[in-house]
């Protein structure tokens, strides 16, 4: 008796546990990415901008960048095209830009900073890069977005092609930047 | 290898000092049912931990924070019934053994499946950049690996050892205050996990425990070490006072026999646990250091160009040199001749991803300051991840000459 219930309760542990392996892929299935994204905020309106911002697991990447070791998350910044005159469709991500990031903590030093890479994931191209940010804190994370045409993006000036616009409308001032504050992190395990 | 050394052992000592404690305190107390039940909990929690590191290495179909949440979740179910069978002993009858000994096979599955499978895949983040397992870096990194986990089983070992030799209501207690602290920490985590995912809404004093429970999150195996060492504390302390009668010499050699080798394992488990602390301590130190870069070296500026004479720079090895503006920056630059050839890898002392960190020289490579990714000196000059930044120079009479005004556009880039 006892050892037919020793067994019994014992398969049944394998079973909930091989069991929940399987449902435990749901979240990356449903988004269809394949993997978890953790939010930080979304669609800020910057400009001619939509900015969301996630981070998940560091990741290795193509050109040398393969090695994760020493990262925390991968950072991201999800940019899309809002209405606007410079030929984007709305939704659609926005190429060559050049976007700076700055990670500060709850006492006023840069934990992290730097320029994202541009890269492809499974759901898409986005901003992005390993860091390393092994404490957790509340951070105010700002990114400084530059005009493409510093990464030499043209745009067509005559009426009959062009989309209508020009950079000076959104970047004469300067580079367009977002602060987000009050981002709670704790680093996760991957 | 310290690296790994240190990632191991963080990784694995919990879960080896507590199941030490766990299977010694079952098998003594519930006999064959117990042990046939934590042997089907370490093979069951092996068999689990290599599934889950096949399906973490080689697909997308393991979210780690919600495997996390059920393995804390059912973990801590199990040691709230263990405590409840526990209390209600003869009362269960016939299933007075097999509950508790079911609910601690649960909880050593359990402690398996959460800490074993990242050290198994160890291999395979090595190997994203080392690409053979024949490499120097991809062995070192292993024996500090194996290192780590051999002090951990040894450690393991001893405390079963040792709390065998104790009464089992202290062992009980210790299990007891152990799977709590691992209990606490879980729930710790819990909240950390539901809150990145927004499973919860946003709450400022569950983040804050979160908070505090990551940033100290080492203070839960120094807990569990301070759990185990009662062990070896007060078995050193008996075994001075031992007057356990005897009737003859053979006897009396026995009893001296046994009480010596309780001091050894006491010994072990102190010894394991000092090693442990250290590797934790003065370990993650050596590993954490900032390392000095080498000082920038001095360099002709002449007609608004910085000259770096071929002879300064054609041994092979990193070469720091810098501008220093009006503003008081100097912003580096590298220069290092490329192996087996005659051309030089020039570029910024920082790069687009990790800024201005810099770069040093290590066993003849370059690496990173910041993430410690090793460059490949062929690609230094070309634009791309984490290369330094490319700047303009231009070859002319057996000198580099890098013009001050290119330097200029990057001062920014240095504070």
């Amino acid at each position: 008796m006892k050892k037919v219930l020793a067994s019994l309760m014992a398969v049944m542990t394998a079973v909930a546990m091989s069991g929940s392996a399987f449902a435990a892929a749901a979240p990356g299935a449903e988004g269809g990415a394949g993997f978890t994204e953790y939010p930080i905020f979304e669609d800020a309106e910057v400009g001619f901008i939509n900015l969301s911002a996630v981070y998940f697991q560091p990741v290795p990447m193509s050109n040398g960048n393969e090695s994760i070791e020493g990262f925390d998350i991968h950072l991201e910044a999800d940019i899309s095209a809002l209405e606007n005159k410079l030929g984007y469709e709305v939704g659609s991500w926005v190429p060559y830009l050049t976007v700076d990031y700055e990670v500060v903590g709850s006492d006023g030093n840069v934990a992290a900073s730097g320029t994202f890479m541009e890269m492809s994931a499974s759901d898409g191209p986005h901003y992005g890069a390993n860091i390393a940010l092994p404490n957790a804190d509340t951070y105010n994370v700002t990114f400084t977005i530059h005009s493409p045409e510093e990464n030499g993006y043209l745009l067509h000036t005559d009426a009959e092609t062009g989309p209508g616009g020009s950079f000076d409308e959104y970047f004469g001032e300067g580079n367009l930047t977002y602060t987000f504050e009050g981002w709670d992190y704790t680093p996760q395990e991957w | 290898m310290l690296k790994y050394l240190l990632m191991s052992t963080v990784q694995l000592t919990s879960m080896m000092l507590l199941a030490g404690l766990i299977v010694s305190y079952i098998c003594r107390t519930y006999g064959n049912t117990g042990k046939r039940c934590m042997q089907a909990g370490v093979l069951l929690g092996v068999i689990a931990a290599l599934i889950m590191t096949f399906f973490k290495t080689n697909t997308n179909r393991i979210d780690t924070g919600i495997w996390n949440l059920r393995i804390y979740g059912v973990s801590i179910a199990a040691f709230v019934l263990f405590l409840i069978f526990t209390a209600l002993g003869k009362r269960l009858k016939r299933l007075e053994a097999i509950l508790p000994s079911v609910m601690m096979l649960i909880v050593v599955a359990l402690l398996i499946l959460y800490s074993v499978p990242d050290y198994l895949g160890y291999p395979h983040a090595i190997l994203l950049t080392e690409k053979t397992v024949f490499s120097t870096a991809f062995l070192y990194r292993m024996i500090g690996a194996i290192l780590g986990f051999i002090l951990v089983l040894v450690a393991g070992v001893a405390v079963y050892k040792g709390a065998a030799s104790l009464e089992r209501g202290l062992v009980l207690l210790l299990v007891t205050i152990g799977l709590l602290i691992n209990s606490i920490r879980q729930i710790t985590a819990s909240f950390s996990i539901m809150l990145a995912k927004r499973i919860i809404p946003s709450n400022h004093t569950l983040f804050v425990i979160a908070k505090y429970a990551s940033n100290y999150s080492n203070a839960f195996i120094y807990l569990t070490l301070l759990i185990v060492c009662v062990i070896p504390i007060v078995l050193w302390i008996r075994s001075f006072r031992v007057n356990e009668p005897y009737s003859n010499p053979a006897e009396h050699r026995k009893i001296r026999a046994k009480w010596r080798n309780r001091r050894r394992w006491s010994t072990t488990v102190l010894a394991c646990g000092v090693l442990i602390v250290l590797t934790m301590t003065v370990g993650s130190s050596i590993v954490n250091r900032k390392v000095e870069l080498s000082p920038v070296e001095d360099a002709v500026v002449e007609d608004g160009n910085v000259l770096v004479p071929f002879d300064r720079v054609s041994d092979g090895h990193l070469h720091r040199f810098g501008y220093t503006t009006e503003n008081g920056v100097t912003i580096r630059f590298i220069v290092i001749q490329k192996p087996n050839s005659s051309s030089y890898g020039i570029g910024l002392d920082a790069c687009d991803i990790c800024g201005e960190t810099g770069y040093y020289e290590k066993n003849g490579q370059v690496v990173c300051n910041l993430c410690d990714v090793v460059m490949n000196i062929n690609t230094i000059g070309f634009k791309g991840g984490c290369n330094p930044i490319v700047i303009d120079y231009s070859i002319h009479d057996g000198q580099i000459v890098v013009p001050v005004e290119g330097l200029m556009e990057y001062e920014s880039e240095f504070k």
